[in-house]
């Protein structure tokens, strides 16, 4: 008697455990969803989305939406982005999160036009929490293109005191970028050869075209006059080719500053979007770990 | 009594049997599935079934296993950083000298390939000062003359091979190598006695004879002017005219070798990479 009872306990026991340990179901909804969890807070985005989408036939809802999103935007998969931002159900609490979100995705896409078109139409109507971010973000637009500015005032508003500093001399930049002229480079050098260069910060490169143009041209002047006419013309020719070298150095100095103050001003916006995140929030989906 | 404590010992075993020998099923087809995926080279869905095994299963008897062909997956994928990180883990959880070693050869491989060789040199330094690799020496020094290859220091390459071996293909191939490189310095060198000789030296003859005929002309042009007295025009020419070309020459000869080297060494490496039989890092 007792060994059938020890028996029975036995089987019981061990079809128990098969059937806990055998058939581990790693494609379960909720499986698959604590696996996704894992990978988005190891930083593999990728993979957490790929999960994350094979739940959406199953447990739709707008924080996996909302993950999926994040995912593909913080991998760079901007138009996969776009389109689960796009799908964040209205009543949902990601939805101005998301809106936000989309903003940053046009910001990381260098789509502009697609900032401000997105602001106007869906966020400037409401008045949330995230109003005052995306009017930032709308009115930072403006500093990367060649549009018209707003007014100082109106472009200064949604900024707190903290960043308005910063933010006026970003504006006071772009309104009066401190590019030289590549025409009035090119004319200087050609009157006074390497003023273009000097005019446009090359300062020592003005001083030795300046010295090395003159140089080679008197040269060239004194072997005529002392009739030796085959050196004079081999320096006349090295004192054409430096005079045309400067005026087309002076002119490619202008564009080179401008395309760095350029560069250099870009990047500053970028680096200070970035700093703040875009004014996007810390979701916290990882604070638990 | 004697009954009893047989019987409860054949229970014991059977439960214990049977619990060691079935728990770990559906975690083995879930290894088993990854090894299929790796081995039909989908290594990103290998990637993503190790780590849902790892996760679900952190204390399987696969995990050096898993970790390791994660390691290798991101190394096919060349995501060489990721590739080492895992193979890292792989060696912290191995639980044998093999296990330990494999890994550590793998991080070295990934080093080679990622040219990362200074690192690949001080871990190969590392295992052979290990007692416990010292039957292994030849396999590490067949990957330190493949550091050598990436190193582009076929000379090298060719005395290590040697040194296993003096008749394999690898041997061959480097000392081949080695002796159709172009030497730099004795491109410039005789550059500075003859101008455009070391671009002749090289196989680029119009250049050499263009850089020859450029500083004749500007060499002659300087001499007469301090012949005809004029030696603000020979200072000028020869600082201007004939250094600013003569120093060209220079630079020639040594860009052209180096250059020619670089499509000597780029060939080896396509035939290693391409037609190569043998282990590749």
């Amino acid at each position: 008697m007792k060994i059938t009872e020890l028996l029975f306990f036995f089987m019981l026991f061990t079809s128990v455990n098969h059937a806990q340990t055998k058939d581990f179901d790693f494609s379960s909804p909720i499986n698959i969803k604590k696996f996704a969890d894992f990978l988005f807070c190891d930083r593999d985005y990728l993979r957490a989305a790929l999960e994350y989408e094979r739940l959406i036939s199953s447990d739709v809802n707008d924080t996996l939406l909302f993950k999926i999103a994040l995912s593909y935007s913080i991998i760079g998969d901007y138009p996969f982005a776009i389109k689960y931002f796009g799908n964040i159900p209205s009543p949902s609490s990601y939805v101005n999160a998301a809106k936000l979100e989309l903003i940053k995705t046009y910001y990381l896409m260098n789509d502009y036009y697609g900032v401000r078109s997105f602001y106007n139409d869906t966020l400037i109507e409401e008045i949330n929490k995230y109003q005052l971010e995306g009017n930032k973000l709308f009115n930072f637009s403006y500093l990367f293109t060649k549009d018209e500015l707003p007014s100082k005032e109106e472009f200064l508003f949604p900024f707190n005191l903290s960043e308005k500093n910063e933010v006026s001399e970003y504006y006071d930049w772009k309104q009066d970028p401190p590019y030289k002229s590549s025409t009035i480079a090119g004319i200087m050098s050609a009157l006074i050869p390497g003023s273009g260069k000097i005019y446009a910060g090359e300062i020592g490169d003005g001083i030795v075209a300046f010295i090395t143009t003159t140089v080679f041209s008197f040269i060239a002047y004194d072997n005529f006059k002392a009739g030796h006419n085959t050196r004079g013309w081999v320096w006349a020719g090295v004192a054409a080719l430096f005079y045309a070298g400067n005026i087309y150095g002076s002119v490619a100095a202008a564009q080179v500053h401008n395309a760095k103050i350029t560069f250099e001003f870009n990047d500053g916006l970028n680096v200070f979007l970035q700093k703040n995140n875009y004014y996007t929030p810390a979701y916290g989906f990882c604070d638990e770990n | 009594m004697v009954f009893a404590m047989k019987t409860n010992y054949i229970i014991f075993l059977i439960i214990f049997f049977e619990s060691t020998s079935f728990a770990q099923n559906s975690f083995d087809e879930q290894f088993n599935y990854a090894v299929r995926l790796y081995e039909s080279e989908n290594y990103f869905d290998t990637v993503t079934e190790l780590k849902r095994l790892l996760f679900f299963n952190s204390n399987n008897e696969y995990i050096y296993r898993a970790y390791e062909t994660i390691g290798k997956s991101y190394k096919q994928g060349t995501k060489f950083s990721d590739a080492i990180r895992y193979f890292t883990l792989a060696e912290i959880n191995a639980k044998s000298v093999d296990e330990i070693y494999n890994s550590r050869i793998e991080i070295i491989r990934v080093n080679i390939l990622r040219r990362t060789t200074g690192r690949a040199f001080k871990l190969m330094d590392s295992l052979e000062a290990d007692i416990r690799f010292y039957d292994k020496i030849d396999e590490i020094n067949y990957w330190r003359g493949w550091a050598f290859i990436f190193a582009d220091d076929w000379e090298n390459a060719a005395v290590i091979f040697a040194g296993i071996d003096s008749t394999t293909e690898l041997t061959v191939l480097a000392k081949k190598v080695d002796d159709d490189l172009y030497s730099v310095s004795f491109a410039k060198t005789i550059s500075y006695i003859i101008p455009g000789a070391g671009q002749i030296y090289t196989g680029e003859y119009i250049s050499g004879l263009l850089s020859l005929g450029w500083n004749v002309l500007w060499g002659y042009l300087t001499i007469k002017s301090f012949i005809d007295e004029r030696i603000f025009d020979g200072i000028i020419i020869a600082n201007f005219l004939w250094l600013r070309f003569y120093r060209g020459n220079l630079q020639n000869a040594e860009k052209f070798a180096m250059e020619k080297n670089l499509i000597i060494s780029n060939k080896a490496m396509n035939y290693l990479q391409f037609e190569f039989n043998g282990l590749k890092p």
